[in-house]
C-alpha cells in the first residue's frame, strides 16, 4: 500500500524551495493575484452597472408595450397630432388575464404636452396612468426623492415629475405647474411628488397624472394609448408575436426592442469582464508555468536525488504541485480581499453625473458568488499552470542526471 | 545471501545499440566490503545503477534480500530502495535548500517509521560518528568536499538499510579526505555488520577491501 503524497516531510520540503525562492514566490503570488483583483473589480463594477441599469431602465418602463398602429396615412409624430385610441381593448386584456408569464399590466393614455411654471416652458411626456393599476407596475416609492407616489393622483389635480424636468422648471413639491395640451386645453397642476430613476432620458420627461383627469381634458373618456404588461420572465417575450398576430391594429414593443442600446452595453460589459480577466489569469498562469519549469530544471539534481534516497514519483509530483496550489491559494485570498478593498473604494467614490445615468457613487455589486468564483478561478488556474512542470519533475531519470553530476 | 544477479545484459541505445554490460553474474553475502575496479568506461557505473534500483532496464535476473526487483513497480521500488539500500554517489550532492542536519534526516522522514525527533537524534549521532556533528545546522553547501561526502555517507545510513552502495565515493576527494571515507564505509561493514559495494580506481581500497572483482569490458571478473 502506498503511503499518502500529503504528508508533513512533503509538505516541509516544498515550503522549503518556496522559501529559499521568496522572490519568484512572491512575484508568482502577486501575479496570481493581480489577476483574481481585475476579476473581481471588474465583476463588481460591470455586473454593478448592469444590474442599475437593468434596475432602472426594466423596472422604470414595462417588458412589452402595446399601443394602436397610426391608422390611414401616416402622420407626422408632431407636437399636435391627436392621440391614437386603441381599439379591442376589452379583448386585449381578457387576453392577457389568460397569459401564463404576465404577471400584471396596466392601461395608460400617453400624450405630449407643454409644462409651464412660473420660469420656463418644457416638452414633457404625459403619462395618464390609473393610480392603483401602476403602483403594481413601477415601483415609484422607491424612486421617490420627495412627496408622495401614485396614491397622490387619485385626487385628480396633482402631478409627479421627473427630477430633471422639475430641477429645470424650478418647481418643487406643492407648486403648480401650467399642462398645455395640443388641443390648446390647459390645467394647472399641484406638484405631488418628485422621482428619479436615475437615467436622464426618463428624469427628464417624464410626468404622471392621472388617467381620468387627461381623457376628460383631451375629450377622450375612457380612451386609452397604451398597455403595459410587466412579465413573469422576461427573457421570453413570446407574447410580443403572440399579440400582433391576434390582434390587428396594434404595434408591440418589447423592452429589448426599446433597450437596445442598453442591452448591448450589458453585453459588451460582460464580454469585456470575461475576457479581461481570463486574459491576466491566463498571463499569471503562464508566469507561474514558467517559474516551476525552470525550477524543474535547475531542481533536476535535487530531484534525482530524492528519488535515489525514496521519493516516488507520486511525492515529486505533490511536492512540485503544493507550491503552485499554496501560490495560487495565497494570491487568491490577497486577490479577493484586495479586489474586495477596491471595489469598497469605488463604491464610495462620489461621481459625476453624466448625461446618462445620474448616481451619486458608481454602482458596485458585491455578490459573494463573485468573490467564490474569482477564488477558484485563481486556485485552478496555478493549479493546472503548476500540474506540466510537476509532472515533468516526476519524470526526471535519476541515473541519467547522477551521471552527469 | 543479499544480492545476487545472474546473466545481467545491459544495452544502450545511442548513438546505437552497443551492449555495455556482458553476461553479468554475481552473489555478495552480509558483511562484505566489496570493490569492483576496472577501466573508466568499463561499466562499473551502469552497473551499481542496476544493483542500486535505479536502473530497471536490463536483461537478467536481480535479488536483493530475497526480493526479485523486477516484480516492484515504480513506487514499491523507490520504498524499498528507501528501506534497504543507501547509495553514495562520486558527487556527494546535497540538497542546497536544506541543512546538513535536514539532508541526513531526508530519507528516514520519508520511510516515517519514526518520529521526527527520534529520526534527529539517528542523524545527530550518525553526523557525529562521520566527524560533522558541529556543522549540523549549517547550509548544506557551505561545507567542503570531503565534509559533504561525509554527510552524504551518513545520509545512506539513516534508514539502517543492509546494503550500501557507493560509485567511486573518493573520487574527487583529496589523500586526506578518502582514507576518512574510506575508514567510515569499512567501519560500516566491521561494526556494523553492513554489506558495502564501491566502484573505484583507488589501489588502496580494492586492495583493502574482503574481495575485489574486476570490469574489463562490460564483463567481472570474480
Ligand atoms: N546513457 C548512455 N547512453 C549510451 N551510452 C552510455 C550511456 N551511459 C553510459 N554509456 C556508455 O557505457 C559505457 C560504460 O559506462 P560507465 O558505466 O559509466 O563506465 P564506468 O563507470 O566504468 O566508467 C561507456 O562506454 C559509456 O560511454
Ligand atoms: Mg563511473
Amino acid at each position: 500500500m502506498p503511503k499518502p503524497v500529503l504528508n508533513t516531510t512533503n509538505l516541509f520540503i516544498a515550503f522549503q524551495y518556496l522559501l529559499t525562492r521568496k522572490k519568484q514566490s512572491i512575484l508568482a503570488t502577486l501575479g496570481v493575484m493581480l489577476g483574481v483583483t481585475t476579476f473581481i473589480v471588474m465583476v463588481n463594477f460591470m455586473t454593478g452597472v448592469n444590474d442599475f441599469l437593468d434596475d432602472a431602465v426594466f423596472n422604470g418602463s414595462p417588458d412589452i408595450i402595446v399601443g394602436a398602429t397610426p391608422d390611414g396615412k401616416k402622420k407626422k409624430q408632431n407636437f399636435g397630432t391627436a392621440i391614437h385610441a386603441l381599439a379591442k381593448v376589452e379583448e386585449i386584456d381578457h387576453f392577457l388575464e389568460n397569459d401564463q408569464n404576465v404577471s400584471s399590466f396596466a392601461h395608460q393614455i400617453i400624450s405630449p404636452a407643454i409644462l409651464i411654471s412660473t420660469t420656463a416652458q418644457l416638452p414633457g411626456s404625459i403619462n395618464g396612468v390609473f393610480p392603483l393599476e401602476e403602483r403594481k407596475m413601477v415601483d415609484l416609492d422607491r424612486r421617490l426623492l420627495s412627496g408622495k407616489g401614485f396614491k397622490s393622483l387619485l385626487q385628480g389635480h396633482t402631478i409627479l415629475l421627473g427630477v430633471s424636468l422639475a430641477k429645470r422648471l424650478e418647481v418643487v413639491v406643492g407648486d403648480e405647474v401650467n399642462m398645455l395640451l395640443s388641443n390648446g386645453k390647459n390645467m394647472k397642476l399641484e406638484v405631488s411628488g418628485i422621482f428619479s430613476f436615475g437615467i436622464t432620458t426618463i428624469d427628464n420627461v417624464r410626468t404622471y397624472v392621472s388617467a381620468k383627469t387627461l381623457q376628460k381634458l383631451m375629450h377622450q373618456e375612457n380612451k386609452i394609448t397604451n398597455i403595459h404588461v410587466k412579465l413573469k420572465n422576461r427573457d421570453d417575450v413570446a407574447l410580443k408575436t403572440v399579440l400582433s398576430e391576434n390582434f390587428k391594429a396594434i404595434t408591440t414593443q418589447d423592452w429589448k426592442d426599446s433597450n437596445k442600446t442598453i442591452v448591448i452595453g450589458n453585453k459588451v460589459r460582460d464580454i469585456l469582464t470575461w475576457s479581461v480577466s481570463f486574459a491576466l489569469l491566463l498571463v499569471a498562469g503562464f508566469g507561474i508555468y514558467n517559474i516551476l519549469n525552470i525550477t524543474v530544471i535547475q531542481k533536476r539534481k535535487d530531484i534525482a536525488v530524492l528519488k535515489t534516497i525514496g521519493y516516488a514519483a507520486r511525492d515529486i509530483v505533490f511536492i512540485f504541485l503544493i507550491q503552485s496550489i499554496i501560490i495560487g491559494l495565497l494570491g487568491a485570498v490577497f486577490g479577493t480581499s484586495l479586489g474586495y478593498l477596491i471595489s469598497y473604494i469605488i463604491s464610495t467614490t462620489p461621481l459625476d453625473t453624466s448625461d446618462f445615468i445620474i448616481v451619486e457613487t458608481y454602482p458596485i455589486n458585491f455578490k459573494l458568488s463573485y468573490y467564490i468564483l474569482g477564488f477558484l478561478f485563481g486556485v485552478i488556474t496555478t493549479v493546472l499552470a503548476g500540474y506540466f512542470p510537476s509532472k515533468k519533475a516526476s519524470r526526471v531519470d535519476p541515473v541519467t542526471i547522477i551521471r552527469g553530476i | 545471501m543479499i544480492l545476487e544477479g545472474t546473466h545481467i545484459n545491459k544495452y544502450f541505445y545511442d548513438p546505437d545499440k552497443h551492449q555495455v554490460l556482458k553476461d553479468n553474474s554475481l552473489q555478495i553475502s552480509e558483511g562484505e566490503l566489496v570493490s569492483i575496479y576496472g577501466e573508466s568506461g568499463s561499466g562499473k557505473s551502469t552497473l551499481l545503477y542496476i544493483l542500486s534500483t535505479l536502473d530497471t532496464d536490463f536483461e537478467g535476473q536481480l535479488f536483493i534480500q530475497g526480493q526479485d526487483i523486477k516484480k516492484l513497480d515504480s513506487t514499491a521500488l523507490t520504498d524499498f530502495r528507501n528501506k534497504h539500500i543507501g547509495f553514495v554517489y562520486q558527487f556527494h550532492y546535497l540538497l542546497p535548500e536544506f541543512n546538513v542536519l535536514q539532508n541526513v534526516m531526508l530519507p528516514a522522514l520519508k520511510l516515517r517509521e519514526k518520529s521526527r525527533v527520534a529520526i534527529q537524534q539517528d542523524a545527530l549521532a550518525l553526523l557525529d560518528e562521520v566527524g560533522i556533528a558541529e556543522y549540523a545546522h549549517r547550509p548544506s553547501y557551505k561545507l567542503s568536499g570531503g565534509q559533504q561526502q561525509r554527510v552524504a555517507i551518513a545520509r545512506a545510513l539513516i534508514n539502517d538499510p543492509t546494503l550500501i552502495i557507493a560509485d567511486e565515493p573518493t573520487g574527487n576527494l583529496d589523500q586526506k579526505n578518502t582514507d576518512i571515507v574510506f575508514k567510515l564505509l569499512q567501519n560500516i561493514t566491521e561494526n556494523r555488520g553492513k554489506t558495502v559495494l564501491i566502484a573505484t580506481h583507488n589501489p588502496k581500497i580494492y586492495k583493502n577491501s574482503t574481495r575485489t572483482i574486476e570490469m574489463i569490458d562490460g564483463s567481472i571478473r570474480l
